[in-house]
């Protein structure tokens, strides 16, 4: 919130300078971060736009992209559509070439309007998992890998270096809520290919209160648990888990689990429990580094300077880092300004692009938005999430049938 | 059937409802001493919890003493609250004080956040995770803890309003205007009945943000506590106790075997349903006072 404060303060200062469509100067381009600072996404929100923002700043104080300085308009749409559209048509109307929500309520509303538009919307570890599809949502980036490829990541981790799946017992305990059963399909796929035995158990939104639903789960005697749910509910499934009995390096998590959910569980309880990484955690990367040094060091940081290197902090600043490399791919072929079409052709163009080391290499197409769906396996060390795998992609297949079955339906619908 | 496993929902149920009643008590708290139906409680939980990790965690007081300044802040915003707030309200008919409440759960919900950041912050109230194991039945010791704090509440509180202050503020909630007659204090009286709740509230928003983490989830207690109060009666303090223990039982037994059937969601059907039925067939809840109007 408090960075929401900064960029709201920031975001008035763009409107007040009069950025417009019209008034557009050539050596500018403009990104919406229309986030929700202030209802279901906040667990990540604060870390995540932090990331953005001095990202953002870094590349501006090292001369733009491609000369192109980086104008941001910054808007709460506190999770609800009706806020995101308006949020979006002000900044569309403001010149933005691309725009980032954070929420999959606010950015499924918006397909429709940015294919219309012509703006790039990514979707990185939120939204729909079909928009990997690029010919069918071409102004749509996934950009990371989906909850589909998260789920095949760590059943495929337990297949090769935790004793095989064959004729395991797998629990995917969930957030009752789409986001929840989202990898469910594709895991029923891989329980048929490989012989072990899926069973999925629901638990009400927020999760604050899962007891019911972990007495179920040890009925079930799984031997390995894949939790699904973010924010408060996280902790409260691993915590619920090891009451029940489970070696936490037993227990997986989708993305949403970062240090401040291993706080929360106990820093010692958590040791063990293991989690899909997207992007790599710490300072140790030349980005942070020189963030750290450009930007925070400079008292330019847009919050907290304990936050710089946290799990979403970086997740954020490798969300802007793949922007700008397709922002500079596009002006270096097509020069400026930049349109949403020139951004999107960038993106596209974006081969083998790791961020320096932060994330897995990526090569987004025309067809393939999400980029390879690679990510890797970390584990809770007692202070900080370590890596325990290369990163990977897994049964690209069966996702690739679940994200070709879904465009299709979009595609049919529209 | 299983029968260690009906047991495990049952026994983990009415702590899990033991524990909704440490946030029910705050709103059956305020009912009773002004008849002011208070739907800030949830924030009132999240603000309480908030308070207890300040002061453990950014200021590096000792659990306990961190536990009791919360205390005493929370008491301090109650009647803060009753000053500024509902001070102001008198006269005005009941429905624009509950939305004065309503208003006050919204404003606060996006306050919390927003003064204290909005990622959760991590509360360790010491309690281990291994389950307490009775045969085959694992109890969770977290809400057993929980459980017991929530007696104690109640307890404390059946026992407050014996008392001289609490017998008064027992009659503010009956007639306004009779016990100005006899020399109570009315405003005093509402104003310590929104600081026993501010109080309460930390004691639940400690509870459950060791559990959960504090964020603005907390607020969302509220649906349960509420539920809590409609079946236990919106002035009853031994209400707080029974539907507390209904409303967590049933919670967890009927989603224990009614999810895996129907895929989940289950729960707060049973709330909603719970609320329903109550205001439909008893409207003054089990313990709840029914006054009759004669007009």
């Amino acid at each position: 919130m408090r960075n929401a404060i900064k960029g709201l303060i920031g975001a008035a200062g763009v409107a007040a300078i009069g950025v417009s469509g019209a008034a557009k100067s050539d050596d500018t381009f403009t990104i919406g971060l229309l986030q929700d600072f202030t209802a279901v996404y906040t667990f990540v929100t604060d870390e995540y736009h932090h990331g953005q923002m001095d990202y953002i700043e870094l590349v501006n104080q090292e001369g733009g992209v491609e000369g192109h300085t980086i104008e941001t308009i910054v808007r709460d749409t506190g999770n609800e559509p009706q806020r995101g559209i308006e949020a979006y048509s002000r900044a569309r109307d403001q010149g933005a070439v691309l725009v980032d929500f954070l929420s999959t309520p606010v950015s499924r509303a918006m397909v429709n309007r940015v294919l219309d538009d012509e703006i790039v919307m990514i979707t990185a570890l939120h939204g729909r998992g079909d928009a990997s599809h690029g010919t069918t949502f071409p102004y749509v980036f996934p950009m990371m890998a989906t909850y589909w490829s998260q789920a095949m990541v760590l059943a495929d981790y337990i297949d090769r270096e935790q004793g095989g799946l064959e004729g395991k017992r797998i629990a995917h305990v969930y957030i009752d809520s789409p986001f929840g059963r989202e990898p469910v399909p594709v895991l029923e796929e891989l329980a048929e290919r490989k012989g072990f035995e899926f069973e999925t158990f629901a638990y009400p939104s927020p999760g604050t209160e899962q007891s019911a639903t972990w007495s179920d789960v040890r009925r079930f005697q799984p031997d390995h648990v894949l939790i699904w749910g973010a924010g408060g509910g996280q902790p409260v499934s691993v915590r619920e888990a090891i009451r029940a009995g489970l070696d936490p390096a037993d227990i997986l998590s989708v993305v949403w689990m970062a240090e401040t959910d291993a706080n929360t569980i106990g820093v010692d309880h958590a040791t063990g429990v293991k989690r899909f990484e997207a992007v790599a955690t710490g300072t140790d990367y030349p980005i942070i580094e020189r963030i750290q040094e450009e930007v925070i060091d400079q008292g330019l940081g847009a919050g907290s300077e304990d936050e710089v290197g946290t799990t979403y902090y970086n997740i954020g600043v490798a969300t802007m880092a793949v922007a700008v490399e397709g922002a500079r791919l596009a002006l270096e072929e097509f020069g400026g300004p930049l349109t949403g079409e020139k951004l999107r052709d960038g993106l596209r163009m974006i081969e083998e692009f790791d961020a320096e080391g932060m994330m897995p290499p990526i090569t987004i197409t025309e067809e393939d938005h999400q980029g390879g769906g690679f990510g890797r396996v970390s584990q809770w060390n007692g202070e900080a999430w370590e890596p325990i795998t290369d990163w990977f992609a897994a049964h690209q297949d069966i996702v690739w049938e679940e994200i070709e079955k879904d465009a299709a339906e979009f595609r049919e619908d529209n | 059937m299983d029968i260690a496993y009906f047991i495990e929902l049952l026994i983990n149920g009415a702590l899990t409802g033991m524990m909704y009643g440490l946030a029910a008590l705050g709103i059956v708290l305020i009912y009773k001493s002004s008849g002011v139906p208070n739907l800030a409680q949830g924030a009132m939980v999240m603000l309480g919890a908030y308070f207890a990790w300040i002061a453990a965690a950014q200021w590096g007081i000792p659990l306990p003493f961190a536990i009791a300044l919360a205390v005493v802040g929370m008491f301090l915003f109650g009647l803060f609250t009753e000053r500024f707030l509902l001070r102001r309200m008198v006269g005005q008919p009941i429905i624009m004080i509950v939305m004065l409440t309503l208003g006050l759960e919204i404003l606060l919900r996006g306050l919390g956040p927003g003064l204290f950041g909005a990622a959760p912050k991590s509360l360790d109230i010491g309690i281990g995770l291994a389950p307490i194991i009775i045969g085959d039945v694992f109890i969770n010791r977290s809400y057993l803890v929980g459980a017991i704090v929530g007696v104690i509440m109640i307890g404390l509180a059946l026992l407050f309003f014996r008392t001289r202050l609490g017998t008064k503020l027992r009659a503010v909630s009956d007639d306004h205007v009779a016990s100005w007659s006899v020399g109570i204090s009315v405003e005093r009286a509402i104003a310590i009945s929104w600081g026993l709740a501010g109080a309460s509230a930390v004691a639940a928003g400690v509870m459950w943000g060791s559990v959960q983490g504090i964020d603005w989830t907390l607020s969302l207690l509220l649906f349960p506590a509420v539920a809590v109060v409609i079946l236990g009666g919106l002035d009853s303090i031994y209400g707080v106790l029974v539907a507390g223990l209904i409303v967590g039982i049933l919670g967890s037994v009927i989603p224990g075997y009614v999810d895996p059937i129907v895929g989940g969601g289950t729960r707060d059907v049973v709330t909603s349903l719970i609320i329903l039925l109550t205001i439909i067939f008893r409207p003054h809840g089990i313990f709840g006072r029914e006054d009759i109007e004669r007009v």
